[in-house]
């Protein structure tokens, strides 16, 4: 069974089993039920924690407390619609972004989007924004244009749990996606391969799913469509509309009537769906066909990435072994759930930098495949960043001038004595699970001094250990 | 909060008392303080300066803005008033008396080795100080008890003085009306040491200090001796001012790093007169001949300099050069020994331009060494449109030696360039400059414009608004400016110059004047903007973003007028800073 780095994932969380499950052969119709607590998997705060890992970028003490009160189904149904306003802060925000695009600084929009991602009251959006950011992956090396670049998050954005069609016509045609594929003029003349190709193998299908005719034909369906004063415009006399064989369908196909074809391919939910659960259940295992099968046969019937993420969220395959801690924590989850878990903000411009040092430049993924993610995040020198980000976070010294108190969270939560605010730390931000070896080194380092300014910058170091830990490093 | 409160009093004033010889005058400051001081910061007349700072017109200045008014409603604040009453009844003083009382015949503070310091504070009310520094340890043993923790005031007596510390690392005494304190023991166990005799060497010793104090007026409220043969010796120091630095660097900065490189010691002296503040600065370094590869800012004639500020309405900055810039290019190569690519890219582009001159002979060797530049705040015409983010303009106005002949190259090269924008422009889908050739005020201008004939709304449009790139010559002054409007207005400023037939300033390499009224008014026209920027940038919330904003518009505001400058005499580099504060009326 693969593993992620030895040295991350420790030998006790992977010796845990659910005692009705295998890895290998999982009952689909049990996995995908909606996981009800009982006494053999309770429902406690190591599971909200997990819940909060992937739907959202971690979660405050408040969030953990009041997802302990509602049970799963009931968080888990305020994660996927949150019952606050998000269109003021969406519309606020947006503001920000825009402005920042219109004056084309790419830091900027960098920048205000980590911002979102903190204070956002609908954090799963982001969190499936960044997912199809990197599916969909365009970068601003290409593009050189940060309005475009905006235009198309928002496009992620205002889809990203809506209608998997919606999204997909949508990026086929948006003028950064065609920018960025060397795709601004499709000429009848001169079909552009290489875009059906990327359309086909990184977006729509995966590879081995479709032929070098199919490319071609599927060039022929896109040509007409221009990005000119930076929109993308269809011009009719240049659009083939001979007659063309896509996927072992015939027609006069448009663009739009070659993604239909795409998408009805069976591949095309498997494709999808697969990425979406390396996402949100396992990234070590590659699930078996039969497990995967019901979500593709009801995905395909309505491109319903709501739907689907709500059946994976909710599942019982999610609250077990095969899906806790089986992924590796990106940069951007690395960083972000230390911010949630303090409940403050910070220097967004300088995070987007370190974020790419640490390897996650967001509105620039390295290929057109987005992230590799998993063992990639983690080698030995960015988890020596990792801890310097920590470190930086933490310290006063630093461009992020200290905002981010341990000291202060615990006082919060009415934590002030040195054991308690130690297990309110370990709780927070591992719900207090981590091996006894682990747990016997970090209790060595809960803080002793009494003069307070000691105390707290012990409190910093005993929160830098916890940040630096292999379990910290899985989501 | 009491605890903080007296922490940070005891670092400004503290006191011990137990004075050995109390009734005996004691000798000036600086022959207690050690030789090898980096940095020493003298207030000599404290009067002068306390006046300014607590004057009516400055604390309403202060207490006026946002962010004061703000923090006067924090809880914190209010304790905070609460405690400087209770000390006002206890002193049966109040708080400004207080501190012209304590801080009245003198401060010196001086920066030593390893990370220490030493202040030094002369009270002109020596009760007061003995008075104030009783109740701070009264404070400081309740504050002990109250909170169940021993009592951390300890003192020690040490060549006939007690020596007090009130957590064990800082250190004080106080010695007739004089308070000495120190981060660390050592330091203040040398000044007792230095003042029984056991000791000999001190400050006023140090001939790098003398030689330094001798430049300093005996007037000045303030002065300060920075050792650079000390500082000159840092890595991080040779690095900054290392020869290869990058081009436009080295030309702003003329001779100033070798000047720095050169000396022994920097001095500043501020002079404070009604609501200006004139600083002045030497430093001893005797610069190379005038043949060396640094002299392109140092005028060949006598009567030769920077040419005065060029004012137009609504100024920001005006800055004016004596810089040689044949001379400088010329001397690239022992300038520059490791060309940057960025160089040989600006030669290529230049030969483009200039086709195919030599830059250095036939382009930079028609321009005079009397470079100004002009920044001003921007009008806009709204029928046209206003930018969402307004800019200032800016130009640059150089003098050329063959206006007639060259004046025509330059036209060339400037369509030339205006025509590259225009192409790379278009290449990325976005729209070109229009070149219009106006004439105004009887001169005929190059002028270029966005057309905003398109544009739905006329405000709150793209950057691009803010520029109208314009070329303009008059005589033998031409103009490159980023807007038409700014070219017109130095056209007008240029024929009034010319009628009043101004000389140059003597001695003089550089001359900068900021208007520090309209730079707020700027950015106050852009707070949006800078609200929205800092936000991000500081992780903070929009409430503490527009506080910090209006804080450091109210600052900027009463700085009033500042103006620099700097020269060479006799070999040697000195500079005045003059701020003439724009404080609001009583």
């Amino acid at each position: 069974m693969p593993v992620p780095t030895a040295a991350l994932v420790s030998n006790s969380q992977m010796g845990k089993k659910s005692p009705t499950e295998s890895h290998i052969q999982v009952d689909p119709q049990w996995a995908w039920k909606p996981y009800e607590p009982c006494a053999e998997q309770p429902w406690n705060l190591r599971w909200a924690g997990h819940l909060y890992r992937r739907a959202a970028f971690g979660a405050t003490w408040k969030q953990l407390q009041q997802a302990l009160a509602d049970g799963p189904q009931k968080t888990a149904d305020h994660l996927l619609r949150p019952q606050v306003d998000i269109n003021g802060f969406d519309q606020e925000l947006g503001e920000y972004e825009s402005s920042a695009a219109k004056s084309e600084s790419a830091e900027g929009i960098r920048a205000w989007w980590l911002r979102r991602m903190i204070q956002t009251p609908h954090p799963l959006l982001e969190k499936m924004t960044l997912f199809w950011h990197g599916h969909f992956a365009l970068s601003n090396t290409s593009v050189k244009n940060a309005q475009l670049m905006y235009q198309y998050i928002c496009l992620l954005r205002q889809n990203a749990m809506g209608s998997y069609e919606s999204l997909f016509d949508g990026i086929a045609h948006n003028p950064a996606m065609l920018i960025a594929l060397d795709s601004e003029k499709n000429r009848k003349a001169q079909p552009n391969e290489n875009f059906a190709l990327e359309l086909l193998q990184a977006f729509g299908l995966g590879p081995s799913h479709f032929t070098e005719n199919d490319v071609r034909e599927t060039a022929r369906a896109f040509t007409g469509w221009f990005v000119m004063k930076n929109q993308s415009r269809f011009i009719p006399r240049e659009h083939d509309a001979g007659s063309k064989k896509i996927l072992g369908e015939e027609g006069n196909f448009t663009s739009k009537d070659a993604i239909q074809t795409v998408l009805r391919q069976p591949a095309a939910s498997r494709f999808v769906i697969r990425k979406l659960y390396r996402w949100f259940i396992s990234e070590i295992e590659y699930p078996p066909d039969p497990l995967m099968a019901p979500l593709e046969e009801s995905f395909a019937k309505d491109y319903d990435i709501e739907k689907l993420v709500s059946t994976m969220l909710r599942s019982n395959i999610f609250f077990s072994q095969t899906a806790y801690r089986k992924r590796i924590k990106s940069p951007v989850e690395f960083a972000l759930g230390i911010i949630q878990g303090m409940e403050a903000n910070v220097s967004t411009t300088k995070l987007g930098q370190d974020l790419a040092a640490l390897g996650q430049n967001l509105y620039h993924p390295p290929t057109i495949k987005g992230w590799p993610g998993g063992r990639h995040w983690i080698n030995s020198a960015t988890l020596l960043s990792r801890c310097n980000l920590a470190n930086a976070l933490l310290s006063d010294k630093s461009l992020y001038g200290g905002k981010l108190s341990p000291l202060a969270i615990a006082k919060k939560h009415g934590f002030s004595k040195p054991d308690s605010t130690c297990k309110f730390l370990l709780d927070l931000y591992l719900q207090g699970d981590l091996d006894s070896e682990a747990r016997e080194s970090l209790l060595k380092r809960v803080p002793q001094s009494t003069e307070a300014n000691d105390y707290s910058l012990e409190l910093n170091q005993y929160a830098q250990q916890i940040f630096s830990l292999p379990e910290y490093q899985l989501v | 909060m009491l605890r903080r409160f007296i922490t940070l009093l005891c670092f400004g004033f503290i006191a011990a008392l137990q004075t050995a010889n109390a009734d005996e005058p004691l000798p000036p400051v600086a022959q207690w303080f050690p030789q090898d001081a980096i940095l020493t910061l003298e207030i000599s007349k404290t009067t002068d300066l306390l006046d300014l700072v607590l004057s009516p017109i400055l604390i309403k200045a202060v207490t006026s803005t946002p962010a004061y008014q703000n923090a006067a409603s924090q809880t914190g604040f209010k304790e905070f008033q609460g405690v400087i009453q209770y000390l006002e009844t206890i002193l049966g003083i109040d708080w400004k008396s207080a501190v012209q009382k304590l801080l009245g015949k003198g401060v010196t503070l001086a920066f030593l080795p390893d990370e220490a310091f030493l202040l030094a504070i002369d009270a002109e009310d020596e009760d007061l100080l003995k008075q104030l520094h009783d109740t701070l340890l009264g404070f400081a043993k309740d504050d002990a008890i109250k909170k169940g923790e021993p009592d951390k005031v300890e003192s020690k007596e040490y060549q006939g003085v007690t020596g007090w510390t009130l957590d064990g690392k800082e250190a004080h005494v106080i010695i007739g009306n004089r308070l000495l304190y120190s981060n660390k023991s050592k330091v203040l166990k040398d000044v007792l040491d230095r003042r029984a005799g056991l000791i000999n060497q001190n400050l006023t010793e140090n001939q790098v200090y003398q030689s330094a104090k001798k430049t300093v007026n005996a007037d000045a409220a303030l002065s300060i001796f920075l050792r650079l043969d000390i500082l000159n010796k840092l890595p991080q120091m040779q690095k900054a001012l290392a020869q290869n630095m990058n081009p436009l660097l080295a030309l702003l900065l003329a001779e100033i790093p070798e000047a720095i490189q050169k000396s022994n010691w920097l001095s500043l002296a501020l002079d404070v007169s009604e609501e200006t503040l004139s600083l002045n600065a030497s430093m001893d370094g005797m610069l190379s001949d005038t043949a060396g590869p640094m002299t392109f800012a140092r005028p060949d004639k006598s009567n030769n300099g920077a040419p005065p500020i060029l004012t137009v309405p609504r100024q920001i900055a005006g800055i004016s050069f004596y810089r040689d810039l044949y001379k400088f290019y010329a001397a690239k190569d022992d300038l520059f020994p490791e060309r940057t690519s960025g160089l040989i890219f600006f030669e290529n582009m230049m030969g483009i331009f200039f086709t195919g001159r030599d830059l250095t002979e036939e382009v930079w060797k028609e321009t005079k060494p009397e470079i100004r530049i002009v920044a001003a705040k921007q009008e806009y015409d709204p029928s046209i449109g206003i930018p969402g983010t307004q800019f200032p303009a800016f130009a640059v106005i150089f003098k050329l030696h063959n206006p007639q002949k060259f004046g025509e190259v330059v036209e060339e090269a400037w369509q030339k360039a205006i025509g590259l924008i225009n192409f790379t422009r278009g290449q990325q889908a976005q729209p070109g400059l229009l070149i219009d050739r106006p004439v105004y005020n009887d001169i005929k201008i190059t002028s270029t414009y966005f057309s905003s004939v398109q544009e739905e709304k006329k405000t709150n449009l793209d950057t691009r608004y803010n520029f109208q790139p314009t070329l303009a010559r008059i005589d033998d002054n031409l103009i490159f400016s980023s807007t038409d409007q700014l070219a017109k207005d130095l056209i007008d400023s240029l024929k009034k110059e010319k009628e009043q037939s101004v000389e140059s300033l003597k001695n003089t390499h550089s001359v900068v004047e900021l208007d520090a009224v309209q730079i707020s008014s700027i950015l106050k026209t852009n707070r949006e903007t800078m609200v929205r920027q800092n936000m991000v940038e500081k992780g903070i919330s929009r409430e503490d973003a527009e506080t910090e904003f209006d804080l450091l518009t109210y600052v900027i505001n009463y700085l009033g007028h500042a103006s620099l400058n700097v020269g060479t005499q006799k070999a040697h580099t000195n500079a005045k800073l003059e701020i003439k504060l724009n404080l609001p009326n009583q």
